[in-house]
């Protein structure tokens, strides 16, 4: 009985694509790798066409279609398209060493405002730790009346919240400040990302602790090799930083902190302490060399600003951009992301012509406080060389400033806080270049 | 301004009476004083834990050269791209600014902290106090802070001032303030069109088949990874093989890239005279660290923690590696 039932539809159907794919088969790849020899035995008639990419365009039969795919786990954990080439990427003459730089987001593949888990850009003072959950402790204490050390799954009995949050580098854009530099969107404006993180409210961590009156300052301690640390205010603690240990709907990724980082949203991401291992609650901020050294801002005077947290509102084009060159006259959807450390964003408008004129540009998707927001602007092109740009106008009514204005202001060698109005050059090839206008 | 904390507490009086030491979720459990010892590594501005033990610039001198010149240069001038330590006084409202702890750091303490918590860079954590005090002394000592003389302690290094400390000032932000204006915003006669710099960008990926563009970037784009890898051998010996990892943690920082002069692995000429030195002396030089023509090359790369043996294997991956 068993015998007749079982195995005969499947292994007809196997049977059959097995020889569909041998008539048709070779995928692409292989095809190409194995050439001719591969497939002899085959008449040349049917060669052809495989090596023809029409051979699978109407009226044809897709190759793909003659046979079955691939069935359910094959990948238990799946991975994009063989035909995509979604990547970070780095510019190696940046720095010294791999465990201490920084890679790019392609910003310019993006389709909405999450970013992929695996593209999410990345930035270490050591390297990536391979914390194991188990063994990992995050120590609460300093002036508090309850100091408190919590396992993984202590953290995830707590109450959480999700929210879609960018992180963006304040280094993004800073290789610009000097003059343009980088021919590609990705290393341009890069630094940048937008997740959904989830988590615990630090407000809630420090209710569980409780913190002594004199406690003003937090001080956030990762365990990777640089044992990265900053200070955070009372005041962000209290508003809306999170311990997060879900990203896009899994755990953190290891470039992201695994298992536990703090988010502070629309802070530099310096503050966003990955692999958090330690919050100490302090009187006074505690000038330590990531808030010291770095990511303090030198003044043409000589002097400097600190705790200069904010990522102000930025934003850019990423179709058309060098990466997305234009390759056809007519119909085109200008598209882009603007973002604000301050909330929401309020309006974006464009520029053909290098800021002298603007129009206005429509928000599309959700529009959320501290997250990227895409924009749309609808027009054709026709050959006409342009000076693209976008401007960003947040819910405070902060207007994203021009590179002049920041140059005037912050002289022309700062590193950190470039969000002016970026400068597309799109010429009459259709090609798009890196500008700037001064 | 704690009127949360203030009514969770209250909530939680009411709910678990009596339950005084838990918190509003009674969740975790409590940090003892000996766990937090352990991690509160923390030094502040005010001196607030600077451990006991003492160092001074004579002895950090030597300890300087062996564990930290071969990055950061024996006067603290930085070698290749790592970080210069020192220098750049009168610098800061130029337009080349060199910020360095001498010229820009505005606190002592976060020298302390720093190299407690972060350096040598290949072996974070492994100095002892005495060690941090000493070489923070010396690197202070680069930057004319202090003298020759200088015994750093818990007391006297809180007693240190940084020249540049009284000009750093909060977040003055917003500095700037656009308009919204759409007609006639920019005077288009005054542009100027600022182009990139050709050859800078790593471009391969998306910049093949473009003629236009092909001219307009002039780099190499087979160039973009800047050659770092090792190229790895077919056949290797199991101590080799075992080595790998041992190099990836501990060594690859200076012999990827051939930091401070350390010889390249991959590097053929430059591993032939050593490895005719046979594979004793190479094995005693990554040991016990030795000063060579090019660099310093510190005991174990600085990593202590690894074992001889451990160090034998990477060396034969790396000349494994090299030949
Ligand atoms: C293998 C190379 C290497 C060695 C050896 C090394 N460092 Fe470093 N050092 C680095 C790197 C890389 C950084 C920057 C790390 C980062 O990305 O934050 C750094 C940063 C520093 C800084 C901060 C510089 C600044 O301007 O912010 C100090 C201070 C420092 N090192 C001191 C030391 C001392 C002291 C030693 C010896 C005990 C040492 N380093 C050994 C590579 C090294
Ligand atoms: C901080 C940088 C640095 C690190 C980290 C480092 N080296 Fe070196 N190493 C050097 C330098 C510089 C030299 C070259 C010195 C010279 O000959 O002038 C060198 C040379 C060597 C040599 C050649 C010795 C000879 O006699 O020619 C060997 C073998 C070696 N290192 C092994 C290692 C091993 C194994 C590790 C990791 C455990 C390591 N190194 C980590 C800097 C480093």
């Amino acid at each position: 009985m068993t015998k007749l039932y079982e195995p005969s539809l499947p292994k007809l159907m196997e049977a059959i694509a097995t020889e569909a794919k041998g008539m048709r088969g070779m995928d692409r790849r292989n095809f190409l790798k194995g050439g001719i020899a591969a497939v002899a035995g085959l008449s040349s008639v049917q060669m052809i066409p495989k090596a023809n990419a029409s051979a699978n365009l109407p009226p044809n039969l897709p190759e793909w279609q003659s046979y079955l795919g691939r069935g359910v786990v094959a990948k238990p954990y799946g991975e994009p398209s063989e035909f995509e080439d979604l990547q970070r990427r780095t510019v190696p003459w940046l720095t010294a060493d791999a465990a201490s730089s920084i890679s790019m987001t392609p910003l310019q593949d993006l389709e909405g405002i999450i970013t992929p888990s695996g593209v999410v850009f990345e930035r270490y003072h050591g390297g990536i730790p391979n914390v194991n959950p188990d063994q990992h402790r995050l120590i609460i204490h300093g002036l508090v009346e309850r100091p408190l050390v919590l396992t993984m799954d202590d953290l995830k009995r707590m109450p959480s919240v999700s929210e879609i949050r960018f992180i963006e580098c304040p280094a993004n854009g800073g290789m610009e400040w000097r003059g343009a530099q980088m021919e590609a969107l990705q290393f341009t404006h890069g630094m940048l990302s937008c997740c959904e993180w989830t988590g615990v409210k630090l407000s809630t961590l420090l209710d569980e602790v409780g913190v002594k009156p004199e406690g003003k300052w937090i001080l956030a301690e990762g365990a990777d090799a640089s044992g990265m640390s900053r200070s955070i205010p009372l005041e962000k603690a209290l508003d809306d930083t999170i311990i997060a240990w879900g990203q896009n709907g899994e755990a953190l990724r290891p470039e992201q902190g695994y298992p536990l980082r703090m988010l502070n949203p629309g802070w530099e991401g310096n503050t966003s302490v990955k692999w958090l291992r330690r919050l100490e609650i302090g009187d006074k901020p505690w000038h330590h060399r990531e808030e010291t050294s770095k990511y303090t801002d030198l003044m043409p005077d000589g002097r400097a600003r600190r705790f200069t947290w904010v990522q102000e509102a930025n934003s850019v084009i990423t179709s058309p951009c060098p990466e997305n060159p234009l390759t056809q006259p007519g119909f085109l959807e200008i598209r882009g992301f603007a973002w604000s450390g301050r909330g929401k964003i309020k309006a974006v408008d464009i520029s053909f012509d290098g800021g002298v004129n603007w129009e206005r540009a429509e928000l599309k998707g959700l529009v959320l406080s501290k997250a990227l927001t895409q924009f749309s602007f609808k027009t054709k092109w026709n050959g006409q060389p342009w000076l693209l740009q976008s401007r960003a106008i947040d819910e405070t009514g902060y207007v994203q400033p021009t590179l002049k204005q920041l140059r005037d202001e912050r002289g022309g060698w700062s590193i950190y806080h470039k969000n002016s109005i970026h400068t597309w050059n799109v010429t009459e090839s259709g090609d798009v270049f890196n500008v700037q206008i001064s | 301004m704690f009127k949360s904390l203030n009514l969770g507490v209250a909530a939680v009086a009411l709910a678990v009476s009596g339950a005084v030491s838990a918190g509003p979720l009674g969740i975790g459990s409590t940090a003892t004083p000996e766990m937090i010892a352990g991690w509160d590594i923390d030094i502040r501005p005010d001196g607030t834990g600077l451990p006991a033990g003492e160092g001074s610039v004579a002895e950090g001198e030597g300890l300087y050269e062996a564990k930290c010149a071969s990055c950061h240069g024996l006067f603290g001038e930085g070698a290749g791209r790592w970080p210069v330590l020192a220098g750049g006084e009168g610098t800061l409202d130029t337009a080349h600014p060199e910020k360095t702890v001498g010229s820009y750091w505005p606190y002592a303490s976060t020298l302390w902290d720093y190299i407690h918590r972060a350096m040598p860079y290949p072996a974070p954590q492994s100095l002892t106090d005495d060690e941090v005090y000493s070489i923070s002394a010396y690197v202070l000592y680069l930057n004319d802070i202090v003298d020759d003389d200088f015994v750093a302690n818990k007391e006297t290094f809180a007693q240190v001032k940084m020249p540049n400390e009284p000009n750093f000032y909060i977040d003055d932000r917003p500095d700037v303030k656009n308009e919204r204006c759409f007609k006639n915003c920019a005077d288009p006669k005054s542009f100027k069109i600022v182009t990139t710099i050709n050859g800078v960008t790593p471009t391969g990926h998306f910049k093949e088949d473009s003629g236009v563009a092909a001219n307009h970037y002039q780099g190499n784009p087979s160039d973009a990874n800047g050659g770092a890898a090792a190229p790895q051998k077919v056949a290797m010996s199991d101590a080799a093989t075992a080595g790998k990892a041992v190099y990836d943690k501990a060594c690859q920082a200076c012999h990827n890239m051939g930091v401070a002069g350390a010889p390249k692995v991959g590097d053929v000429a430059g591993w032939t005279d050593r490895i005719k030195q046979g594979m004793a002396t190479l094995n005693d030089h990554a040991i016990n660290g030795y000063q060579g023509a090019n660099g310093v090359m510190p005991a174990k790369g600085g990593n202590m923690s690894l074992s001889d043996d451990e160090v034998k294997n990477a060396v034969a991956y790396m000349v494994e590696s090299s030949q």
